[in-house]
């Protein structure tokens, strides 16, 4: 076979090879390729603006670079602060957590633990000395009542002292500690029982006046203001001044829980006044701010230039939520309502669709301050917990469960 | 790019488009491939229609780029014995082989056409052709040519 022989062969082969149109088709797809092509250019060009845009929309609210930029002014408050709901009466205010809501709140470290319950077995205090108190609590005994002492080290000593019923049931006010922490006195009828941890000693110092309801410190850890609804008194435990007697009547307000020292915040009506107590003058006033108070529950109880109480209020505008009787700690400060604070304490969120209310609220007269960890924490007994407010920060913490009917807080609670 | 199909575009179509198919069938043996694939290369040519310098070389690189493919060889087709002893002849060439076999003797292209269409070198066009064209002669019959002008030159 021939080279020349081959091109008729395939020619052969391939014969009958239908003619085909493919100059329609392939134009019409080369159409349809271009236009895909074109709309995908489109798409890319779109999309590349989209994110362009958004880069520079995250850029521009604080993403990027300027993320990294330091502020040029200073923060606000101070570390966590949080930021206050409102105002009422130009005070700036702050709403605690909802009842039940507590145990899941940040934890304050304190000697009391996760629950404070009375102890089983404590030892006696001549056995387990405490230093500084950090709670007390009562335990009763076929009608009397025995003091049980919570150290700064967490560990509980019982004091060999019987104490007796007062006319609003146990014989223990929120002021009962001494400001060292070293002293401890129980209002009784017609006398005030004075306890001290240093020594394991008790002395009952008798007064005019049986129905005696509350007991508050002097700073110098000397005296103590022993109240009830008819009468109050100033009683020296040890050497006073030249002059002064034993037990030296002060003027009584009519609620046994007013008569606190260094301050009392008192008076409803709208105006609430802060006053000091000096031995030589009483109570004078140093601040007034305006409040809708109705009634106070429980004492005042400072910490460095604040007093801080509870007030039952009227219905506040300011909240949120409708509440007919919010209560409200009040922390007023020397330097007047720009530096006080206020702490509505919010009764529970009403129940949605399908769902019951929870067991646990906070009726009128439910909470009261229990005292000061430092200089800006405030603690407050609200229904089954003790929970603390930085005044500064707004912050509110759980400090401990309750499975004591009261309970009386002293300086050893910072440990 | 104009809707509808340019009338020079249509025309030069016409005038290559059964030479073409014919030459394709026979390097896959599959008549719908072939015509696919040139189908394809026109529409790659339309796409560039006007800019190519070489609308011939351009379209058959396109056409029988997938028998050079490693990937996408013409697989030979399975032979029926009725089938035409040319078509049963060129099932047993390698799809390269088919390429350059079909464009050397059917196209009537030179080696370096071939060469230049295929991207490959001339010796492996030379190479190619050669064995391609002893192994259709031996399929059909007609004996190794090598072997006879061995003898001549002597």
């Amino acid at each position: 076979m021939r080279r020349e022989d081959v091109r008729p062969l395939l020619s052969q082969a391939a014969d009958g090879t239908p003619e085909p149109d493919l100059a329609d088709a392939a134009w019409t797809a080369a159409v349809a390729i271009r236009r895909r092509r074109r709309r995908s250019v489109v798409i890319a060009l779109v999309a590349v603006l989209v994110i362009g845009a958004a880069a520079a929309l995250v850029a521009a609210l604080g993403g990027g670079k300027a993320a990294i930029t330091p502020p040029t002014t200073p923060p606000s408050g101070p570390p966590g602060f949080v930021r206050p709901a409102g105002q009422i009466a130009g005070i700036d205010f702050w709403i605690a957590p909802p009842s039940g809501s507590e145990r899941y709140l940040d934890p304050l470290d304190t000697p009391l633990g996760e629950t404070l319950k009375l102890p089983d077995d404590p030892k006696s205090l001549q056995e387990a000395p405490i230093e500084r108190i950090a709670a007390v609590v009562l335990g009763n005994h076929s009608g009397a009542y025995e003091p049980l002492l919570l150290g700064n080290d967490g560990h509980w000593a019982r004091a060999e002292v019987r104490l007796s019923a007062i006319s609003t049931g146990a014989p223990l006010s929120s002021g009962a500690v001494s400001p060292s922490g070293e002293l401890v006195a129980f209002p009784q009828p017609g006398a005030v029982q004075v306890l001290s941890v240093v020594s394991s000693q008790a002395r009952e110092i008798s007064l005019p006046t049986q129905d005696l309801r509350s007991v508050s410190w002097l700073p110098d850890d000397n005296r103590i203001i022993v109240s009830g609804p008819d009468a109050a008194y100033r009683v020296l435990l040890a050497d006073g001044s030249k002059g002064e007697r034993g037990v030296t009547p002060v003027e009584p307000s009519g609620d046994p829980e007013e008569e606190t020292s260094p301050y009392r915040l008192s008076g409803s009506g709208g105006r609430v006044a802060l006053a000091g107590y000096s031995i030589a003058n009483g109570w004078t006033s140093h601040t007034a701010v305006q409040l809708p108070v109705e009634s106070w529950v429980g004492q005042t109880l400072a910490g460095g230039g604040t007093a801080a109480r509870l007030f039952i209020s009227g219905q506040l505008s300011e909240l949120p939520t409708a509440d007919l009787q919010p209560q409200v700690v009040a922390a007023i400060s020397l330097q007047g309502a720009e530096q006080s604070r206020l702490l509505v304490l919010g009764s529970s969120p009403p129940p949605t669709a399908g769902t019951v209310a929870p067991a646990v609220d906070r009726p009128p007269g439910c909470c009261l301050v229990l005292g000061w960890y430092d200089d800006n924490t405030v603690l407050v007994q609200v229904q089954g917990w003790v929970i603390s407010w930085g005044v500064l920060t707004g912050q509110v913490r759980r400090v401990t469960e309750l499975e004591v009917s009261g309970v009386a807080l002293g300086p050893g609670v910072r440990g | 790019m104009r809707d509808t199909v340019d009338p020079e575009f249509a025309s030069y179509v016409d005038a290559r488009q059964g030479k073409w198919l014919r030459a394709a069938y026979l390097v896959y043996a599959d008549l719908d491939r072939a015509e696919e694939q040139l189908r394809h290369a026109f529409t790659r040519l339309a796409l560039r229609w006007g800019k190519v310098d070489d609308p011939d070389v351009f379209v058959q690189r396109i056409l029988y780029d997938p028998a050079l493919s490693r990937w996408s060889r013409a697989k030979a087709q399975p032979v029926d014995d009725d089938e035409h002893p040319v078509r049963v002849a060129l099932a047993g060439l390698s799809p390269v082989q088919r390429a350059v076999f079909v464009l050397l003797h059917l196209e009537e292209l030179t080696e370096f056409e071939v060469a230049d269409v295929l991207n490959l070198s001339h010796t492996t066009v030379h190479g190619h052709g050669l064995s391609a064209l002893n192994q259709f002669r031996s399929a059909l019959g007609a004996g190794d040519q090598r072997d006879t002008r061995r003898r001549d030159w002597r």
